[in-house]
């Protein structure tokens, strides 16, 4: 035979020829197939076909010694070595003959490996598309509800079960409604991994007349705070509000623009005509600064204004030493005595009356605009249609409190209503091109029985 | 044919070593392109910081300073028994470097309205952290009390961290003698945002240091409450700090009650010191409560301490 093996490697690390002796199959180095046309003339067919058998190995198997992955390994290794440290300029040479050389060749292993590739790869494909359908809302959740996603930093306290039926009758309506807010509230909080907490605000002797009468607000917050550690904003909704948009994200809405959504000088709109800034000459510049420091980091309480001042019926609070303050002083015994008759909203009037008379309270209370995270329906507000006050349509509104509606007006009617409306604006792509093209025959059926008649 | 030694190593680089090989000069590509990220991104880091920092109005950080706050009622009182007043703590300040602020009861008129004159003590600490913004602790020091230990300072005196978290009062009433509340039992110094005493039945409002920022803001404020100042309480604005105590612990959270003769002893002859309240030499602060309710504009008692002062003085000077 010609050659009966590859040659030895020279004592600096490089070969004294390339691989491209037509040799016998032991030759073969690794991941590379002997074409026929490289196989000796000889023939030693049984090796090229036991190479052949063993691409997948890439090794000829008759080498038994070196069967072993490590030895193998070892070997290569150890025949390398000197190369890395020698940097002989003729290994490099040979490096790139080698790879030169398999590119004649054109259809080696790569080809077989190639096509396995490609399979391998649509079959990988399919697999994260099955993936993506099974689980991708999952990972969604899960970011949502990780530090990054940030979900868990917000909870909303939705009271509920207002006086549990303790000074009227709780009937179907009532109980109809709330089980649709929770509900809504759920799903709400659910797609964007919020917390929710639905607080009971069953009627308690200590919160009965004379003794804090309806002032559960705070102490309710404040459990909530102990309760979610990790939350820092915490958002009230009364039982008779509607979210509208469930793909709007409170930090897209709202905490991702704080500096612009949000304004601290009350004449922008002044129902109450408060004064503000405060005159007083005895304060400091930020007693009597007109946006307060102008740091969206200190706004520790956002709500809205309706027409007749503060509402504190869908309002944040931030987890802050500011907050503990407010909620401690909100109330107050020597306040309470001289004003409960007069505070006929309890907390919401407390805390319009705190706003005016202590200085320190305003640089940190933010107002948004109220259709923000308030609209009003018609009724509330008066009835014809105001675009600062009452829920748009056109503008996709993303919460609407029914201030009010247990005063002359029909709360479920009205809660149903904006359920309606909410799930036909947000119903899927396909229920709209039903639904168009339903539109569309019907309006066609009528003209047809019109030119009929 | 023989196979005596095994194929030592193949010419052609396997896929999976080339790997190795192959990123030599991509490797140098991809540290340039990662060190311009770096680069690029710290600069951007940068930028936002600083763009953060100049846009942002701060109170400025009160780092140090002492304001003594000694309101005077020019209408009640002489001129010669302010002007002792005034020379005892300029003297006190100009030794320690501490800046007065000297207060008239009538620019605050308009402030507290109907409200007893007493009330006007609170919005001239607020006036006072207004015009010194920087200054760290306010001293409120009634005019009818003297300094009599000029030579020691506020802050080896009380501020110091281990010599106020000794004379803190634990776990006693907060309006003696028997309030139900009671101070905190773990309180340190990096709480305290107010230092106060107690008299035999209430807290006494007549020496208080206060540190400066948002706490101050808001104990002032809440104090300062049109509902309590027109709430009739006996003791005005005295009563008005016992109420906030007991009901607001974020108040009560952030306040040291020490005992009285740190900053506030009783005269000998003066009703109503707590227990080992009243003035024995060598006492920071002689308070003549009496001397509050002088219709002559003019108060005795406070006049013999002066003249006890001044000898000291004298003989410190000649000394």
């Amino acid at each position: 035979m010609s050659l009966s093996r590859s040659p030895s490697p020279h004592p600096g690390g490089g070969w004294s020829s390339p691989g491209l002796t037509p040799g016998s199959g032991n030759s073969t180095p690794r991941g590379y197939s002997p074409s026929p046309a490289s196989l000796a003339p000889s023939g030693i067919s049984w090796a090229a076909a036991k190479a052949k058998s063993d691409e997948v190995r890439g090794y000829p198997s008759f080498s038994t010694r070196n069967s072993g992955f490590f030895s193998r390994q070892k070997h290569r290794i150890s025949a390398r070595l000197p190369s890395f440290r020698g940097q002989q300029p003729g290994y490099v040479d040979k490096d790139h003959h080698g790879r030169a050389h398999h590119r004649a060749h054109g259809r080696g292993p790569f080809g077989i490996q190639l096509r396995r590739g490609r399979s391998r790869f649509f079959l990988g494909l399919f697999l994260l598309w099955i993936g993506y359908l099974c689980f991708w809302s999952t990972i969604v959740h899960l970011y949502r509800r990780s530090p990054l996603g940030g979900g868990r930093k917000f909870v909303i306290i939705l009271s509920s079960n207002v006086e549990g039926g303790v000074m009227e009758w709780k009937g179907a309506r009532e109980w109809a409604i709330e089980r649709n807010s929770i509900w809504n509230k759920k799903q709400y909080a659910k797609k964007w991994g919020y917390e929710l907490e639905v607080a009971n605000m069953l009627a308690k002797k200590r919160y009965s007349h004379e003794w804090r009468e309806n002032w559960e607000k705070g102490d309710v917050i404040r459990e909530a705070m102990r309760k979610y550690p990790q939350a820092e904003w915490f958002w009230w909704l009364d039982l008779h509000t509607w979210i509208m948009e469930y793909d709007t994200s409170l930090q897209s809405h709202i905490f991702n623009h704080l500096d612009d959504r949000v304004y601290r000088d009350i004449n922008e709109y002044n129902p109450l005509n408060i004064t503000h800034p405060l005159p007083e000459f005895y304060l400091d510049d930020l007693g009597r600064a007109l946006e307060g420091d102008e740091d969206p980091d200190s706004l520790n309480m956002l709500l809205t204004q309706d027409c007749t001042g503060f509402n504190l019926g869908s309002f944040f609070l931030r987890r802050s030493v500011w907050t503990d303050r407010l909620l401690d002083s909100w109330w107050d015994p020597v306040m309470y005595e001289q004003m409960h008759m007069i505070w006929e909203h309890k907390e919401q009037d407390a805390f319009e009356y705190i706003y005016q008379s202590q200085p320190w309270v305003r640089s940190s209370v933010g107002f948004l605009p109220q259709r923000s995270i308030n609209s009003f329906p018609p009724g509330a507000c008066g009835v014809e249609n105001n675009p600062r006050v009452h829920y748009q349509e056109k503008d996709r509104d993303m919460v609407v409190n029914m201030a009010g509606c247990m005063f002359g007006r029909d709360c479920w009617t009205e809660i149903h209503d904006f359920r309606e409306l909410s799930d036909k604006l947000n119903r899927g792509l396909w229920a709209q091109l039903l639904d168009s093209w339903r539109g569309s025959y019907k309006s066609a059926a009528h003209a047809d029985s019109e030119v009929g008649q | 044919m023989h196979f005596a030694l095994p194929p030592r190593r193949s010419p052609h680089p396997l896929p999976g070593a080339r790997s190795s090989r192959l990123p030599l000069h991509r490797r140098k590509q991809l540290k340039t392109i990662a060190l311009i990220a770096f680069a690029v991104l710290s600069i951007l880091y940068l930028l936002s910081h600083f763009y953060s920092w100049s846009s942002t109005i701060k109170a400025p950080a009160a780092t140090a300073g002492v304001v003594i706050v000694t309101l005077l009622d020019h209408e009640r009182f002489s001129e010669s028994y302010i002007s002792k007043v005034v020379a005892n703590r300029e003297d006190y300040a100009k030794r320690h470097g501490y800046t007065n602020f000297f207060a008239s009861v009538s620019d605050y008129e308009e402030a507290f309205g109907d409200s007893p004159r007493s009330w006007a003590k609170v919005p001239a600490v607020r006036h006072a952290m207004a015009l010194n913004p920087t200054s760290k602790y306010f001293f409120h020091l009634s005019p009818h009390a003297l300094i009599m230990n000029p030579a020691q300072s506020l802050k080896s005196h009380l501020l110091d961290r281990s010599r106020l978290e000794s004379v803190i009062l634990k776990d006693v009433p907060v309006v003696p003698p028997d309030s139900i509340i009671r101070t905190f039992s773990h309180q340190k110094e990096k709480d305290v945002d107010l230092i106060l005493t107690q008299d035999v039945e209430d807290l006494n409002p007549g020496s208080f240091i206060l540190k400066n920022g948002d706490f101050a803001r808001y104990f002032l404020d809440l104090w300062f409450d049109p509902l309590f100042r027109n709430y009739n309480f006996a003791k005005a604005e005295t009563h008005g700090l016992d109420h906030i105590m007991q009901w607001h612990p974020t108040v009560l959270a952030h306040t040291a009650l020490v005992p009285q003769r740190y900053l506030n002893a009783f005269s000998k002859d003066s009703t109503g010191p707590s227990p080992d309240g009243s003035y024995k030499d060598g006492d920071f602060i002689i308070r003549f409560p009496a001397c509050e309710e002088s219709e002559t504009g003019d108060c005795p008692e406070l006049e013999a301490y002066y003249k006890l002062w001044q000898k000291k003085n004298k003989s410190e000077r000649d000394a």
